[in-house]
């Protein structure tokens, strides 16, 4: 009995193991996407919870985030380190998580937990050119896309529903199944809009020093 | 002596010219007017355009004061400025930092952050020196001075024009915790952003009394604005006002202004057209004016050639015609089918020419009629009675026993044999100088020394009366070989002082001699019936004084003229000469 037990239980972690999934994403017109957020929610499956140590950073360095794009599982401690010369005061005001990190200084490091799922679109008070967006997901199985446009994420075999988001505005969604030791390979066409980011100036662009 | 040049023989030509040069003339001052015109109307709409250009600068530059204040208030009221002055340590490279984001929102390069007292906070250009912040002071002491809301002015910073405005951080209103001073380039995009506008060329300079007036800005081409910077250039002097100055070349008309600046000389603002260029369009109108013009000309010349052919050609014609006439030709008849003056005067030309020809005719027979030179005399003086008194030798001829003589005869043979008589003697008479002066029947009447005066007309006439006797002699021979009865005749030759002239009625006239001396030529041809003579040529005394040197002759006495008191010696002359017979007649 307990040697079954064991083989089942082998079998069902090689099976899981076995499952990856693969996409690929370009624009309308054809250019690879990065930072496309790609993640895979279990519809029959019950979500493993996030481990209690688990924690992801967003820092401040050279007046700009660390990334643009950060994907976390719901539940994750997120920490803002300031590695900064200056000081910063970061925000958000999107509705999973509204917070604010009053000015702080170089060498400190705040931190949150962001339980609630969806974006979460951070700034910085005193500079205008700063953000990260922050992607809170249901699942640990979940990607971000690389300067190629894939995401690859390896899953367990089962029904998912697929969500593929782009901060410059791009959402998708659709059910899938993933069958044991395949690999699925996937291409998705997003429409982007135009990049609206705040430019930051460098050094003397205008005026006539 | 200027206008010799344009005599020209030719008639067409000169009508011709002086059609054409009318019509160029004509198209020339238009052209010229509408040249002025045109550059007048260019000059009074870049004048508008300058004014409009100066306001629209002006109305730019208060609208960038307004701008810059109202986003420097709303930057004031930020929340994120205010946890930064609320810390204790002025936190000098966030504040930094934080003004370089805030200059972006307000787009304004220039944005530093003063204390109340205007002493320097944070700037968001690392580095800037305090060279930059005084007019911003400045600008500062005014407004707390005049307690006002914000203050405004135009000043150099880093060597650059600049509106500048200071408003200040309320914490809250009224009380200042701090003041911002926000500045805007007036560089080369302003300049180039009112040209897009008005198409005015912007120049804007340091003063014109600086050690080294500079351009600042200009939409000019490169160097050109330098020619209208600085005490040699175009533009020196030049203070305020619209002045045209040529840069390249080129007129500009300009407006000059002073721009006004914090504690500083004013700086100049030069608003420009080039001429040239906004007489483009109409320079291209008046080229094509000018081409019509010559089209036109060109034209009118061809057209003004016709009609100019058209006339000269009849007056060549009437020209050749009249030199016909001249020559004599009477014959030739001008065919001008014109309604017009020339055809009218060709008409008048035929009719000139009959009457010219009928003329000639007359006088041919005048000659025939009266000798050449009475005709001559009668066409060359004016007709009219009277005469003068000139010495004339009279020669009178007649036939001896003519009458009885044309009794025996038919009168056409008569008339045949009396012509053929008298064109041998006439002919001689002429040939002598004399004239016939009529006939008289059978008689001929001739004058030597009249009409026309000879010096020797006495011995014209003694040989034409010698030549006449010969002449008989061989008209006589002929007679007698032809049966026909021969001739004789008397001739008579006085020399006096006679009246002579045109006599008779005003409408008929004679030109003759009369008096004394004319008779008595009469007589003496009557004396040579006298066969006591025995000569059939009888001359007066007078007449045989009157040549030099006197030739032979035999005296035959005195003889007593009719109703004359004195006695005249007369003398017979024979054909050759002699004095004795026998006599060859």
């Amino acid at each position: 009995m307990k040697p079954t037990l064991l083989l089942l239980l082998a079998v069902t972690v090689l099976s899981a193991r076995a499952a990856e999934y693969s996409c690929t994403i370009s624009s309308a017109k054809g250019a690879p996407v990065a930072d496309a957020v790609v993640s895979l929610v279990p519809l029959d499956a019950p979500v493993p919870p996030v481990p209690a140590d688990a924690h992801v950073e967003i820092a401040q360095q050279d007046q700009e985030f660390t990334s643009y794009v950060t994907v976390v599982q719901a539940g994750t401690k997120v920490v803002f380190p300031n590695r900064d010369s200056v000081q910063h005061h970061v925000y958000s005001l999107s509705k999973p998580k509204k917070f604010e990190l009053p000015l702080y200084n170089p060498g400190k490091a705040e931190s949150i937990v962001f339980d609630v799922a969806g974006l979460v679109t951070i700034g910085c008070n005193i500079h205008d050119w700063m953000i990260s967006h922050l992607v809170v997901v249901p699942t640990p199985w979940f990607a971000k896309s690389d300067a190629a446009g894939t995401a690859k994420i390896t899953a367990p075999a089962g029904r998912y529903r697929l969500e593929i988001w782009h901060p410059r505005g791009a959402v998708a969604a659709k059910e899938l199944t993933l069958a044991d030791s395949a690999a699925t390979k996937e291409t998705a066409v997003l429409t982007l809009k135009p990049d609206r980011r705040v430019r930051r100036s460098v050094g003397t662009k205008t005026g006539g020093y | 002596m200027a206008l010799r040049i344009f005599r020209f023989r030719r008639f067409s030509t000169q009508l011709l010219l002086l059609l054409a040069g009318l019509f160029a003339v004509v198209q020339l001052s238009v052209y010229l007017l509408i040249s002025r015109v045109n550059e007048r109307n260019a000059i009074e709409h870049i004048h508008q355009n300058l004014q409009i250009g100066a306001r629209i600068f002006h109305q730019n530059l208060s609208e960038r004061i307004i701008f810059l204040t109202g986003t420097g208030k709303t930057m004031a009221n930020d929340y994120a400025i205010r946890l930064l002055l609320k810390q204790e340590h002025l936190d000098a490279q966030t504040l930094a930092s934080n003004l370089r984001s805030y200059a972006e929102r307000v787009d304004a390069p220039v944005l530093t952050l003063f204390s109340p007292e205007s002493e320097v906070w944070g700037t968001n250009k690392e580095g800037s020196g305090t060279e930059n912040v005084g007019p911003f002071q400045y600008l500062i002491r005014r407004a707390t001075e005049n307690d006002m809301e914000q203050a405004s002015g135009f000043s150099y910073l880093a060597g650059q024009l600049h509106v500048l405005v200071v408003v200040p951080l309320y914490a809250p209103k009224p009380n200042i915790a701090a003041w911002f001073g926000i500045a805007y380039p007036i560089d080369t995009e302003r300049a180039r952003e009112i040209k897009r506008t008005t198409l005015l060329d912007v120049t804007f300079s340091s003063a014109e009394n600086e050690p080294h007036p500079r351009v600042l800005a200009t939409t000019l081409a490169p160097g050109m604005a330098e020619k209208q910077t600085g005490p040699n250039s175009a533009a020196a002097g030049i203070m305020d006002g619209i002045h045209t100055i040529t840069l390249g070349g080129e007129p500009y008309v300009t407006l000059f202004e002073k721009l006004e600046l914090l504690g500083e000389a004013p700086a100049r603002i030069a608003l420009q057209r080039s001429l040239t260029a906004e007489l483009a369009p109409a320079r291209e109108l008046e080229r094509l004016v000018l081409f019509i013009s010559l089209v036109a000309l060109a034209a009118a010349t061809l057209v003004i050639f016709g009609i100019a052919r058209g006339v000269s050609r009849p007056m060549r014609e009437l020209a050749r015609h009249t030199n016909l006439v001249a020559a004599g030709d009477y014959t030739q008849r001008i065919d001008l089918p014109r309604e017009d003056e020339l055809g009218q005067l060709a008409s008048a030309f035929n009719h000139m020419t009959e009457g010219l020809a009928e003329r000639d005719r007359v006088r041919n027979l005048l000659g025939m009629v009266v000798s050449p030179e009475i005709a001559t005399q009668l066409l060359h003086s004016d007709l009219k009675l009277g005469g003068e008194e000139r010495v004339v030798t009279v020669l009178f001829c007649d036939l001896r026993d003519f009458t009885s003589f044309s009794e025996k005869m038919p009168p056409t043979e008569v008339l045949t044999l009396l012509n053929r008589y008298l064109d041998r003697m006439s002919g001689i008479i002429e040939q002598h100088g004399g004239v016939i002066d009529k006939y008289i029947g059978d008689a001929i009447m001739a004058l030597f020394g009249a009409p026309v005066a000879t010096p020797d007309a006495a011995r014209g006439a003694v040989a034409a009366a010698r030549d006449m006797a010969r002449a008989l002699e061989v008209l006589n021979a002929e007679l007698q070989a032809e049966g026909k009865p021969v001739l004789a005749f008397g001739i008579g030759i006085n020399t006096a002082q006679v009246v002579a002239g045109n006599m008779g009625s005003k409408t008929r006239l004679n030109y003759t001699v009369i008096g004394d001396g004319v008779n008595l030529a009469s007589r003496l041809e009557g004396l040579t019936k006298d066969p006591a003579y025995a000569t059939p040529i009888i001359i007066s005394e007078a007449t045989l004084a009157a040549i030099e040197p006197r030739p032979s002759a035999r005296a035959l006495g005195e003889v007593r003229v009719k109703g004359k008191a004195d006695a005249v010696r007369i003398y017979a002359l024979s054909a050759r000469g002699e004095t004795k017979p026998p006599y060859s007649v």
